[in-house]
């Protein structure tokens, strides 16, 4: 009886799969997952330009499971880093935090900072962990992800990111803050390292003006 | 034990193709790995590349139309704008095949398709888009010889075929050049996508004033060119470093390529 249960789950499951054509994988992983963290504002449309169109299963510093919609509803700044960078990462953080600096009237949650690492075989979710604890970064406003290679690729390519991984394990890489909107869409981005912060912090204003 | 099962139902269960291509790859070349110095991104050193198996020619309109007849959201009308921009698919006149023009273009080349398209298109018959090195060490021969960047003669002709114009109506794939490993219209075709299109350091600016900006880019030691003579690579290095994700442009298609390995496992 059990294990006649047990087939008829797998069959399901492959049913599901084989509907759900080539994202298939990441509804196994769904299925399998326990901690997985759910959307805050329920599943709405998803706007064209949405980033969260991206279907891609991620981990946060937590080690729990999301997908990019998790994000959703409020405005969010997207940097990409890697943790065992010398140079600039630190630097892009800095950056993030003079931003953080100017928005002191601004409502704590109505903000999130997410760092995408480019660099998963490295950046564990312990290893983003206790870079968040190193650097002093708020758990509740700074989220730090990481995924498959290919899914941190198509993010990378949707944020206008170019980046190489050297032989020598350096990676070459732009350094560029987008703010999404609530929906998702890239509404800004800030190039370049030690940029005067006040366009990104009028976006950011504005968007939540908005709101 | 039961995921990994499902899995592989999965890659032959949900894009029929794909089984079928592996048991007659007749349509892949294989490519000896080897090593070489890319124009881009190695300091001048030389890289490996593994071997791999890549497709003889790059993906045609009707390939392309069978494609999006499976996965309706690939349409021209249903695709969503952050995964392909407003030209994509332009050419054909039909939703979901080229139309009006099938005659002239079914074997040709599809193109005015977004880096997310063709990766999904490749996803779906159980390969994958080749990176820029793949693509440019494939890129290296000549009919006779596996690598004729020494080939005065080659590179001429090679320059020859970037300088003419587009025709109207792209040729049939089968009547393009076809290198050493029996791959078709590497050269004096279209231009194709590469995996990693977005790891070209070179930026409009950089190429204005030769300098990188230091600011936007980090670890830019990587990025001086190796061979400043080859300005055939150098013109697929600059138009790969124009372009984003979602671009979709009128002479730019895909091929696939395939691990050696994943055909190891599938042949058991």
């Amino acid at each position: 009886m059990n294990t006649m249960r047990k087939y008829t789950t797998a069959t399901l499951l492959l049913l599901a799969i084989v509907l759900g054509a080539c994202q298939g994988e990441q509804s196994i992983i769904k299925a399998t997952e326990s901690a997985t963290l759910a959307p805050t504002t329920g599943s709405t449309e998803i706007s064209e330009m949405s980033l969260y169109n991206l279907d891609s299963d991620w981990q946060n510093q937590n080690s729990e499971t999301l997908k990019l919609q998790y994000l959703q509803g409020k405005v969010q700044l997207v940097a990409m880093i890697y943790t065992s960078c010398g140079y600039a990462c630190p630097r892009i953080v800095a950056d993030l935090i003079r931003i953080e600096a100017s928005l002191k009237e601004v409502k704590r949650e109505d903000v999130g900072i997410v760092l995408v690492t480019m660099d998963p075989a490295w950046d564990t979710p312990e290893k983003l962990s206790a870079f968040a604890k190193e650097n002093n970064l708020d758990p509740d406003r700074y989220k730090l992800l990481t995924s498959k290679q290919e899914n941190i690729q198509e993010l990378a390519a949707l944020l206008n990111m170019k980046y190489k991984m050297s032989p020598d394990g350096e990676i070459a890489h732009s350094n560029i803050i987008s703010v999404l909107n609530a929906k998702g869409e890239i509404i800004h981005q800030q190039e370049g390292l030690g940029a005067d912060p006040n366009e990104t912090v009028n976006a950011i204003k504005g968007l939540l003006h908005k709101i | 034990m039961i995921r990994r099962l499902l899995t592989a139902f999965l890659i032959f269960g949900t894009c029929g193709m794909a089984m079928a291509q592996k048991s007659t790859p007749a349509n892949l070349a294989q490519v000896k790995g080897g090593t070489f110095v890319p124009l881009y991104g190695s300091n001048g050193k030389a890289v490996s590349v593994q071997g791999f198996r890549m497709d003889k020619y790059p993906v045609t309109n009707a390939e392309y139309a069978a494609f999006v007849t499976k996965n309706p959201k690939w349409k021209k009308h249903a695709v969503k704008k952050l995964f392909a921009d407003a030209n994509y698919l332009r050419h054909w006149t039909s939703d979901s095949n080229v139309g009006k023009n099938a005659d002239k273009l079914s074997n040709s080349p599809v193109v005015n398709v977004s880096w997310f398209a063709a990766k999904a298109y490749c996803e779906c018959q159980g390969k994958r888009l080749p990176s820029i090195n793949e693509w440019e060490y494939a890129a290296l021969a000549s009919e006779t010889k596996a690598n004729a960047s020494k080939d005065a003669k080659f590179y001429q002709r090679s320059l020859d075929w970037y300088s003419q114009p587009n025709p109207k109506y792209l040729p049939p794939v089968q009547q393009s050049f076809r290198n050493y490993y029996g791959i078709y219209g590497m050269i004096g075709l279209v231009w194709e996508w590469t995996s990693d299109f977005n790891s070209n350091m070179l930026i409009g600016e950089s190429r204005a004033n030769s300098s990188l900006d230091r600011q936007l880019f980090c670890g830019a030691g990587a990025t001086g060119a190796s061979d400043v003579q080859n300005y055939v690579a150098f013109m697929r290095y600059a138009f790969r470093s124009s372009l984003k994700a979602n671009y979709t442009v009128g002479n730019l298609g895909f091929r696939c390529v395939q691990d050696v390995k994943n055909q190891a496992i599938a042949k058991k």
